[in-house]
């Protein structure tokens, strides 16, 4: 039982950041329809822009994420601009960007590999390594940092597409492009903006776990992998999905792997297996989408 | 005829690579009919071929069947998995199949790697060779011919497939599938036939390749190829069989070109390529022959 | 680029004599799950190359490196072991994917070319296929388990855990300790598996805790996955002692895992205060000015044994060479001190089982050797 205690911060913070990455795939997803594979590799970027800034130039922490992220968004934005925009102003069929993309995931991946070395690069810790206690629940500085983070981004989203003129914007753009733009919404602002977003959280994701796992350059996919089963368990009807599927997967890996009497070696196969299962029974995810 | 020919003019290398463009060539055939005419997005191709090569080889040396009877059990094993994804799927949106279908992709590659005895584990099954048919060993140009077979009839099998009703069929199940059910074609039903037919032509594939260079190990059949395949169709025009083949050719031996060229950065070239491919013609690459045809 | 310089200067050197060249294939992979390993080994072959034509070459004849990248990928590596050979290489050096290297080995067996491994730890690729013309001088498995309780056994351990990662390499790993420690009788209470492109290893961690084992062996060879090991361990406050495979002797762990390995045995085949390496750093240093890592070492003596096979064949025939490698007894730069490699009768697995060293991290830096070999 302490076991459990002990997991459940370390996979509530591995929980969020699966769906800090399923929150990037929404960003996009919701206003264009498209499904942004690349975001395993912006997370990826975050990590190692972790890296140079602050191992490597050491940087105080704050101004060091900040600046990340920022370049993050110009990636993202840009990204949009040059592989998206003229796909979609072409009238391409929406399969075309999501191949593009994936495409993207090769083109990001070898940057890194080509200019940085193959091994794993540190990131620090945000709060340094350290462990607070709450009675028999306990985890590192860096879980409770990773969930605090995740809590205060999922509720800006919400807030956002729930309460602002803006969200609701690109709420529309989701529902019907034409109508959207015919009521004067903007729909490349929007678009830029949904990418540079997109990339921003995913780069977020990125940074708070490299800690862990170290920056390097494969781990974007299995974190793209993670990220889309825990939208597709979550549903991509709303906001709050991505966060709770995040947090079931984690879960459901650790505690497999923790308590199932099967070998380890086939615990990789939980995800996947329940990947499955939710798209026969469930493809909508748990959470209905609003009205 | 002539493709097999060619065989017997090349080196020992360039036959090699020719034999596994020739496959590439096939499966891209059989998932350009998958997903350019009928418009599944599946990422199961793969590991069907996959499917297809250990199958033969564990029924052939595990089991010691007689190769008639391993290649039967070998497609019998491919299309029962492919209609155990095929059916429950039918229901689903595209991409949720692509979804489906990637994490069966990737549980393939899992069950290869914990397989222990039975699938050789992560080191593979070698050291085998293939049967004498009728008393003739195949080896070398022989069996590029073989293959070169292979390509062919598949060829043959889809166009056909594709100029009947079923192709007809299918495209309308791709553009339009409520428009198809009212004109009273089952759904469903096709979707899962043309599943199972291509992912059946996959393991057939996969069952020859298995003695190209008699190994079979997981790190081959992994989800990089199945992106790759999905690239291959892409560039080269989806829905088209001539597409299929071009952006197979291409792609496939892209790499081996810029090796020399780019040396270490040749990923990202390819990467680079691709992108610039995809949003220069999203028809593909047989858009631009149709241009210039058409002048 | 210095890479790049170094091979334009080899390939250089021998377009002079370009038909009087020796050429020795290399299959690296530059892109794939292996670049972190096979990138410095094939820097290490060419500085060995690269030396050997300064001085003149091998029976005078220029050595020329034809580098092929299979990026991992196993049929990729099979076609280009064929376009080498078609090439006129008379050896191959393999130092991808050992499946890679594996799947090489149809062909080269088949087209009668000597391949080797200087690196490739796997077990296996000795004994799956029986190819007279393969070699492995790399530090099997089998070796590493056999060296590492060598040094264990003085505190007579009876109940361990083994954790490794889902990787091919490190089940094959994994594989050869299980069989040495189930072979001195030890009992394997807990064996667990991290997959790589995990976010933790704590559940492994907490059920290896329950089993209550004295020791742990890491089997795995992805760095970022042992780094998640040793995270979850120090978090979770666990005491026993680690014992790990040779992947802990790469240097980047004293850098992205800070803090973790202080008191970690690993097994090494490099011994820094062997004069053969004092040599060969020194050396290294001076043309390029880096310093050399262990991996380097694999991949200039890879180049060396070959060399001195020709050598000793007294020509550039592929059948004079095999049976040359085959008697060939060399010290080279990796092993403990004094090592030779040896292929002993018909056996083609050529680093000697007592040629390991087991080190302790201390601190953050890779320490001493605290024993050698199997004794």
């Amino acid at each position: 039982m302490q076991d459990f205690f002990e997991l459940a911060v370390g996979a509530a913070a591995s929980g969020c950041v699966y769906g800090l990455i399923g929150l990037a795939y929404l960003l996009v997803l919701r206003p264009t329809g498209i499904i942004n594979f690349a975001v395993g590799e912006w997370a990826m970027l975050g990590a190692f822009g972790g890296f140079v800034l602050l191992t490597k130039y050491e940087w105080p922490y704050p101004l060091g994420m900040v600046v990340a992220l920022g370049i993050l968004f110009v990636i993202g934005g840009s990204t949009e601009r040059i592989v998206v925009r003229p796909l979609v102003e072409k009238g391409a069929p929406l399969l075309a960007p999501i191949l593009a993309l994936l495409g993207m995931v090769v083109v990001y991946r070898e940057t890194i590999s080509s200019v940085f070395p193959p091994d794993p690069m540190p990131v620090p810790y945000a709060l340094g390594m350290g462990r607070l206690e709450f009675g028999p629940v306990g985890g590192t500085y860096q879980s409770f940092f990773t969930i605090g983070v995740t809590l205060a981004v999922f509720t800006g989203a919400w807030f956002f597409f729930e309460r602002t003129l803006a969200g609701r914007a690109f709420e529309a753009v989701a529902l019907h492009r034409r109508a959207a733009a015919l009521m004067g919404i903007n729909l490349s602002r929007v678009m830029a903006l949904s990418f540079g977003a997109g990339a921003v959280v995913a780069g977020l994701g990125g940074l708070l776990v490299a800690p862990n796992t170290s920056a390097y350059y494969l781990m974007g996919v299995p974190l793209a992998i993670q990220g889309f089963t825990a939208l597709v368990i979550g549903g991509v009807g709303r906001v709050e999905g991505a966060l709770l599927g995040g947090l079931l997967l984690a879960l459901a890996e650790q505690l497999t792997v923790r308590y199932a009497p099967i070998p380890s070696g086939y615990a990789q196969g939980v995800p996947l297996v329940l990947l499955m299962v939710f798209l026969l029974l469930r493809p909508t995810g748990l959470l209905k989408a609003k009205g | 005829m002539v493709l097999a020919g060619a065989a017997f003019f090349m080196g020992d290398y360039h036959n090699d690579v020719y034999r596994k463009l020739l496959l590439w060539v096939t499966l891209a055939l059989g998932y350009n009919f998958l997903f350019g005419i009928c418009g599944q997005v599946a990422f199961s191709h793969f590991a069907f071929y996959g499917m297809g090569a250990y199958s033969i080889v564990i029924f052939l040396f595990q089991f010691h069947l007689p190769l008639p009877i391993a290649v039967i059990c070998g497609i019998a094993l491919c299309v029962l998995f492919a209609l155990a994804v095929a059916i429950p799927s039918a229901r689903l949106e595209g991409f949720y199949l692509a979804l489906a279908t990637l994490a069966l992709g990737q549980l393939f590659i899992v069950v290869l790697n914990e397989g222990g005895e039975i699938t050789g584990g992560t080191g593979g099954i070698a050291n085998y060779r293939l049967p004498e048919i009728f008393g003739l060993r195949l080896r070398g140009p022989w069996y590029t011919a073989v293959i070169a077979l292979l390509v062919v009839a598949t060829y043959a099998v889809l166009a056909r497939l594709d100029r009947s009703w079923f192709g007809r069929a299918c495209r309308a199940v791709r553009d339009n599938p409520e428009a198809a059910a009212a004109m009273g074609v089952d759904v469903a039903r096709t979707k899962v036939i043309a599943f199972t037919l291509t992912s059946a032509l996959a393991g057939v594939a996969g069952m020859v390749y298995a003695f190209v260079d008699n190994t079979v190990n997981p790190p081959i059949f992994g989800i990089d190829n199945a992106f790759l395949l999905l690239f291959m169709v892409i560039v080269g025009g989806a829905g088209r069989h001539a597409g299929a083949v071009i952006g197979a050719t291409l792609l496939f031996l892209l790499p081996f070109w810029l090796s020399p060229i780019v040396g270490h950065h040749q990923a990202l070239v390819f990467g680079v390529l691709v992108v610039l491919a995809i949003l220069l013609q999203p028809a593909g690459l047989v858009g631009i022959y149709d241009r210039l045809v058409r002048r | 680029m210095k890479l790049a310089a170094m091979l334009a200067a080899a390939l250089f050197a021998t377009a002079a004599q370009a038909q009087d060249s020796i050429r020795i294939g290399v299959i690296t992979d530059r892109v794939g799950v292996s670049k972190p390993y096979a990138e410095p080994a094939t820097e290490g072959i060419v500085f060995g190359a690269n030396e050997l034509n300064k001085k003149g070459g091998v029976l005078g004849r220029k050595i020329e490196l034809l580098i092929e990248d299979d990026q991992s990928k196993p049929d990729v590596s099979a076609a280009l072991a064929r376009k080498l050979i078609d090439q006129g290489a008379v050896f191959i050096l393999s130092v991808s994917l050992s499946p890679a290297t594996q799947q090489q080995q149809t062909v080269t067996m088949e087209a009668k070319t000597p391949q080797m491994t200087p690196m490739n730890s796997a077990d296996y690729l000795t004994t799956q296929l029986n190819n007279p013309y393969f070699w492995q001088t790399g530090p099997l498995g089998s070796v590493q388990i056999a060296t590492l309780l060598a040094h264990a056994k003085t505190k007579s351990l009876k109940r361990v855990a083994l954790i490794t990662d889902n990787s091919e390499l490190g089940q094959a790993i994994a594989k050869a300790f299980r069989a040495g420690l189930e072979k001195s009788g030890i009992q394997i209470v807990d064996e667990e598996v991290v997959s790589n492109g995990s976010t933790t290893a704590t559940p492994q961690m907490q059920k290896i805790r329950g089993a209550n084992p004295e020791a742990l062996f890491v089997a795995g060879v992805v760095t970022a996955t042992n780094v998640l090991i040793f995270k979850s361990y120090r978090e979770l406050g666990l005491k026993f002692p680690i014992h790990a495979s040779y992947n802990l002797s790469v240097p980047i762990y004293m850098t992205a895992a800070k803090g973790l390995v202080d008191g970690i045995t690993f097994v090494d085949a490099y011994d820094p205060d062997k004069p053969e390496v004092k040599a060969f750093e020194a050396a290294y240093k001076k043309e390029t000015g880096k310093d050399p890592a262990n991996l380097h070492g694999y991949g200039y003596d890879g180049m060396m044994l070959i060399a001195a096979a020709i050598r000793k064949a007294g020509s550039a025939d592929k059948e004079k060479i095999r049976a040359a490698m085959q008697t060939i007894s060399y010290a080279g730069v990796m092993g403990a001190k004094g090592m030779t490699y040896v292929f002993p009768e018909g056996k083609r697995a050529g680093f000697d089982p007592n040629g390991m060293v087991v080190r302790v991290y201390e601190g953050d830096r890779q320490g001493r050797v605290v024993h050698v070999g199997q004794k």
